[in-house]
């Protein structure tokens, strides 16, 4: 398989130390392992997957590789019952109908018509397409929550990651110049084919340590305290040790602290924590099962 | 190795070499212990490639970008390169001899590593020495024999004929009523733009396309307690006819401890169940802890299998010795993540039953449907009730 910008591709990012630098200036905090996977993705061209908990900051780390490629990141969502037309192409019925309209008095023969209405004028771009479409440089493209589509568009997106290449009956075949980075995100919510998963690198993001947390609450928000950061990333530790049905992620973290940086607050106290807890428990239970176990305790616990 | 983390980074030919023959050695033992399957060894050469440079901690990282692929084998990936690349330092001269050393001296082998897999199952099989004798046969008999009605033996033959012909023909209906039910379909622009350019593109004749409907998942959990295994046994026949309407069927025991006996439902036929489950049903017995179990579900299993595309039957007779509380948190969040909880208890077919059992008044608020299970009519009555299709 060709290299997407087997030329180029080094001369943007280095060295995985310089891949690590340039997403910390862009506020994106990478440990080692993951710059080497993301090095491997740019360098080998094969595509990445990421699975991690819910805001552990996996489509993050597409965005920031399209941030320092210099390239459009395109995102495809994925959804249960996520279709071909949703995903690859449409054509622009309202489009043709007009275009059928315009030309009722033309004696045009009805070939011509057709060739002319089911032409690249009339044709949406929907991601996957919209990604093996680019002229001038490979786009990163960011398949979200992989494991939410249905087998049926996994196995369809299996063939177009093989061959970055999309069949549309009426056009042709459409071959990638450039070919896009893929990064693929999961939740595990199911198990992906075993396929799929031969097909890709990988790459495990857990929750943070104490250390790394406070590495991206600072890379994030430079203007907070290293009091209230360390007493924010504390108490998110201690919650995550109990068990609650949703688990907070970094994402979580760093609303908090941005909640009280917008509030103006220097301390995270029980009250303060208290009035604030809906930036990080989102369900009635877990809510219950916090105030249980009471704020002084997850406040003070290390 | 030793000498790459002193050196930090590989500089000359011979040690690129000397680096590539050992992960190629690695590789082998990756695999043998059932990691990176269908990944090439040419695949993790061209990631060394790339990453030489910056020293054997990003080697380690690329060789578990290529060679992982869930979060399982992330965690064993660790034990496997600490075992053999940071293992006991090399002690002859020659890397090569050395490394053949510890790869066949350190690697896990293949058995041991399948045997750890299936470590709770041989705790189960250990737990009662007198039922290891039982042979295949007499656990079917002593599986089905009991109670459902009260059969005798006699009559078990021509039950389990006719529990198998009536099941067929539920399922075929369940099955039929799926298909007729799809008439109904959305426009498809496409086609009907393209048939209608014949009459200089008047939308005259619709063309419409079918809507996919999505066949639901089936999730047994059956309560394999002393009493409960006849009943048990019966359902998972039902759930084997059941097959061929729902997408993915999985099915679970619980007594104590809950135990994945999807695979069992694979076999190809009804005789071969039997078999793969009598090699496994010799631990089903003691008491019952219906919240505990469910909540093994609910973590190990429960992302994975229920969606809104789910239904969920449960069977048991509702005695509980973990606190009531407990499982009705569990089957709150099963009902939650699903389509439809069915709970079957076949003491609803005793007479002047109420289901007052602590665990059974805890559970009622999130079961849909609650129906006995005790006779082959009762389970065929379910046809009415579940949303497969």
């Amino acid at each position: 398989m060709a290299l997407p910008n087997s030329n180029s591709g080094a001369g943007h990012i280095p060295s995985i130390d310089a891949l690590i630098d340039r997403s910390r200036a862009l506020g994106y905090v990478m440990d080692r392992s993951l710059g080497t996977a993301i090095y491997l993705l740019v360098r080998l061209g094969k595509p990445l997957l990421i699975e991690g908990h819910a805001g552990v900051g996996k489509t993050e780390a597409a965005k920031v590789l399209a941030s320092i490629l210099g390239t459009e990141l395109i995102r495809l969502q994925c959804y249960e019952g996520l279709d071909v037309n949703s995903a690859v192409y449409e054509w622009n019925y309202q489009k043709q109908l007009l275009a059928i309209k315009i030309q009722e008095g033309s004696d045009r023969k009805i070939q011509d018509l057709e060739a002319h209405i089911f032409g690249p004028d009339f044709l949406l771009r929907r991601p996957l397409l919209k990604s093996i479409s680019c002229e001038e440089t490979s786009p990163v493209l960011l398949v979200d929550e992989i494991d939410r589509a249905d087998e049926a568009f996994e196995a369809f997106l299996l063939e177009v990651l093989g061959e970055f290449q999309i069949s549309i009956p009426e056009l042709g075949t459409i071959k990638a110049k450039k070919a896009p980075y893929v990064v693929l995100t999961s939740n595990g919510a199911r198990d992906l084919s075993d396929a799929l998963k031969r097909r890709c690198l990988y790459h495990w993001i857990d929750y943070p340590s104490f250390e790394k947390e406070m590495d991206i609450v600072q890379a994030r928000l430079p203007g907070i305290g290293t009091e209230l950061g360390t007493q924010v990333v504390r108490f998110l530790h201690s919650l995550r040790k109990m068990s609650l049905s949703k688990i907070p992620g970094v994402a979580e973290t760093l609303d908090l602290s941005t909640a009280l940086a917008l509030l103006e607050k220097t301390d995270l106290d029980q009250e303060t924590a208290n009035q604030m807890i809906g930036c990080v428990i989102k369900s009635a239970d877990d809510l219950v099962k916090v105030r249980e176990e009471g704020f002084d305790k997850l406040l003070a616990s290390r | 190795m030793k000498s790459y983390s002193n050196a930090g980074t590989v500089s000359t030919d011979a040690e690129l070499n000397r680096l590539e023959e050992t992960v190629v050695r690695f590789c082998r033992c990756v695999r043998a212990n059932g990691l990176g399957s269908g990944r090439t060894t040419i695949d993790c050469l061209q990631a060394i490639r790339i990453v030489q440079d910056a020293g054997v901690a990003a080697i380690e990282d690329a060789l578990r970008s290529v060679l992982c692929s869930s979060k399982d084998e992330w965690d064993l990936f660790a034990k496997l390169f600490a075992l053999i690349w940071e293992g006991p330092a090399p002690t002859g001269p020659s890397p090569k001899k050395s490394g053949k050393n510890r790869f066949s001296t350190h690697g896990l082998g293949p058995e041991k590593n399948a045997l750890k897999l299936f470590s709770d199952t041989e705790r189960l099989h250990s737990d009662s020495d007198s039922g290891k004798a039982i042979s295949g046969a007499s656990v079917i008999e002593r599986l089905t024999k009991t109670d459902l009605a009260m059969i005798s033996h006699g009559d078990l033959a021509e039950l389990e004929r006719l529990s198998q012909r009536l099941l067929r023909r539920m399922s075929y209906r369940l099955w039929r009523r799926r298909r007729l039910s799809d008439r109904v379909g959305i426009v498809d622009f496409r086609r009907t733009i393209r048939r209608n350019l014949v009459h200089g593109g008047e939308l005259i004749e619709l063309r419409y396309k079918k809507q996919r409907r999505q066949r639901a998942k089936l999730v047994l959990l059956l309560d394999v307690s002393d009493s409960m295994n006849p009943y048990s046994l019966f359902l998972l026949r039902f759930a084997y006819a059941l097959k061929r309407c729902a997408r993915e069927v999985s099915a679970f025991v619980f007594s104590t401890t809950l135990l994945d006996i999807s695979a069992v439902l694979n076999a190809k036929s009804w005789p071969n169940v039997l078999e793969l489950l009598s090699e496994m049903t010799t631990g089903w017995r003691g008491g019952t802890r219906i919240g505990g179990s469910l909540r093994s579900f609910n973590e190990q299993s429960g992302a994975r299998l229920l969606s809104r595309n789910t239904a969920v039957i449960i069977l048991s007779d509702g005695w509980d010795t973990d606190a009531p509380g407990a499982l009705a948190g569990e089957l709150m969040k099963i009902k939650s993540k699903s389509r439809q909880l069915i709970w079957l208890n076949p003491l609803l077919g005793v007479p002047g039953y109420e289901p007052v059992t602590r665990g059974m008044s805890a559970a009622l608020p999130y079961i849909d449907v609650f129906a006995p299970a005790h006779n082959l009519e009762s389970l065929l009555q379910l046809e009415r009730h579940l949303k497969v299709a």
